[in-house]
């Protein structure tokens, strides 16, 4: 597959901060993985969305040693504009990132400030709604509506630009369960259409069931890469970070810990339900032949 | 009704079938109406028809009660401002002398005129925000082919103070979470405490403006280069089409300025002499 992002010795160092945020990240995405991205607080996982999204150094001031490349070409090199056609970003506050006063107006202005055309706008506005449900909202102001239809306001007008890649930034920080969920089935169809995405999230229920790969960031360092099931094999390194896998996950955790489970940690509950079928089954037969 | 940053407009009204460029002409072009008419009982009239008019277009009345201790206000600051701190005037005919404050017949009678004259602006006003929503003011702007940029900035500025207000509950609720609030003290006591709140309201402000950089750098959006440069389709204004009753009703409003501009300067109406009640006024006076 063709790298869409290749990120290579990657340091950055904000003007007058005491240490780096990130710090000699190696990192390569292809097209249509979808990449989920975890970590404490100040970790640097906001600081490599921006780095990917031209925002850094776009619009801070630090220091930047490495590269970061999308498509093959630094993002310092795009003219403004250009790069938010490759990638797209959804911040984790909703209602700092709405720039107009209806969700309609809203949903359009990424694509007029691309020149894009009436029909091309029309026709993306029309997908992008279907795809988002947001069709009841368009005509009402984006303060009026509840923080999950914000959020989905929000990724509805990345997506519309039609990006590349989109990188959406703890999207789901500030919503309940319900909305969370919401966000996350838009996900899921975006990876059903083999889209780009990189989630940086904390709940880790809905990610893991969509991610390809996972990524762990501490201050600063990417100390885990690998693809979703191996990377929760490494509970023990997750734990020490301070992350909280799901509970079945943990349970395995902790079975295989007091050598009462040997295998793969489950990643989804539906798994460990069959996992532990397995087990319960396995045992009962090993009592009735030891009877 | 519904919420806007302007106030509250009504959910169903006729006046929404008419273009907002029309709303914001009759805005802009009826404000002027008063500057050249002296005469106080046209000017209420006119606030009289443009009250008439905010009934047709089904806007709740009782919305006008924030708007009286304004106009009240205003009628003293600008009584007083003519009369008791008006100053010796000689050549004006002496009504009253009380106190060693001199109380003149011209005084007096141009602060009515001055006062009737403001009454149909702030009329006009509140009926131009009591029916636009916030993307009527946009679209008026952009049929009148202002710079894209100048729009934007206009919509930003209401979209950012409706954000300061949410920001400074807040900040509000979070001090009185901790014990602090302001709620039966002086008002000595309340403007002297004041910065509790100002302090954290513009931090919070600073990094607003951060995210919403951030916001317009993500969406493509820029002021100067080659971005700003982009041929911008302007897709909200698909949605409004300028009919023909449109045309109708601003060549009626353009009619009615000519109309008065040629009363006023070409047979003198509308003038302090002319008005009626400034004579029974002065009748009572003296």
């Amino acid at each position: 597959m063709t790298a869409l992002i290749e990120v290579e010795n990657y340091t950055w160092q904000y003007l007058n901060a005491p240490q780096v945020s990130l710090n000699a990240i190696d990192l390569r995405i292809e097209e249509g993985t979808f990449v989920g991205i975890i970590g404490p607080n100040g970790a640097g996982k906001t600081t490599l969305a921006y780095s990917l999204d031209g925002l850094i150094p776009g619009q801070y001031r630090g220091i930047k040693h490495g590269t970061v490349k999308i498509r093959g070409r630094e993002v310092e090199e795009y003219p403004r504009g250009q790069l938010q056609q490759k990638v797209g970003l959804v911040f984790s506050d909703p209602e700092a990132q709405f720039t107009a006063m209806t969700v309609e107006d809203e949903l359009v202005f990424g694509m007029e400030n691309l020149g894009m055309t009436i029909p091309e706008i029309r026709e993306r506005l029309e997908w992008v709604t279907e795809l988002t449900e947001l069709t009841p909202l368009l005509f009402k102001p984006p303060y009026e509506i509840s923080g999950g239809q914000k959020q989905r306001v929000a990724l509805a007008a990345v997506l519309a630009m039609t990006p590349e890649v989109l990188i959406l930034d703890e999207p789901t920080s500030m919503l309940d369960p319900v909305s969370r969920k919401r966000v996350f089935d838009v996900l899921a169809k975006l990876k059903q259409s083999k889209n780009t995405v990189i989630v940086i999230e904390h709940s880790l229920e809905n990610l893991i069931p969509l991610a390809d790969r996972m990524l762990l960031l501490s201050q600063g360092e990417l100390l885990l890469d690998a693809e979703t099931r191996a990377f929760f094999q490494h509970m023990d390194l997750l734990l020490e970070k301070g992350i909280s896998p799901p509970g079945a996950m943990r349970f395995f955790h902790e079975m295989a810990k007091t050598g009462r489970y040997a295998g793969e940690l489950p990643l989804s509950v539906d798994e460990s339900l069959a996992k532990l079928e397995t087990l319960v089954a396995s045992r009962r037969t090993a009592n009735g032949e030891m009877a | 009704m519904n919420k806007t940053l302007l106030g509250y407009v009504p959910a169903e009204s006729p006046i929404y079938s008419i273009h907002p460029f029309v709303k914001l002409y009759f805005l802009l072009v009826v404000s002027l109406f008063p500057m050249f008419i002296s005469s106080p009982e046209i000017n209420l009239l006119i606030t009289v028809v443009v009250l008439a008019l905010m009934v047709y277009s089904k806007v709740d009345l009782r919305i006008l009660r924030i708007y009286i201790p304004v106009a009240i206000s205003m009628g003293w600051v600008i009584l007083l401002s003519y009369t008791v701190l008006g100053g010796e005037h000689p050549e004006y005919e002496l009504l009253y002398r009380v106190l060693g404050v001199n109380f003149y017949w011209e005084r007096i009678r141009d602060a009515v005129v001055v006062y009737c004259r403001i009454l149909p602006m702030i009329a006009t006003m509140v009926f131009f925000l009591t029916t636009s929503r916030e993307r009527d003011v946009i679209v008026a702007m952009r049929t009148m082919r202002t710079p894209f940029v100048v729009t934007y900035v206009f919509a930003m500025a209401l979209r950012a103070s409706g954000m300061v207000l949410e920001d400074f509950q807040i900040v509000r609720q979070a001090e009185q979470a901790r014990g602090f609030d302001t709620a039966g003290k002086s008002i000595a006591y309340k403007i002297r405490k004041y910065i509790m709140y100002m302090i954290p309201l513009f931090a919070l402000s600073l990094r607003r403006t951060e995210e919403f950089t951030n916001a317009l750098v993500a969406r493509g959006y820029a002021f100067t280069g080659e971005a700003a440069r982009v041929k911008r389709a302007d897709y909200i204004l698909t949605h409004y089409h300028f009919r023909f009753s449109d045309g109708v009703l601003v060549a009626i409003i353009s009619g009615l300025f000519l109309v008065l501009l040629v009363m006023r300067y070409a047979q003198g109406k509308f003038s302090v002499e002319a008005s009626w009640v400034l004579n029974w006024l002065y009748q009572v006076f003296s």
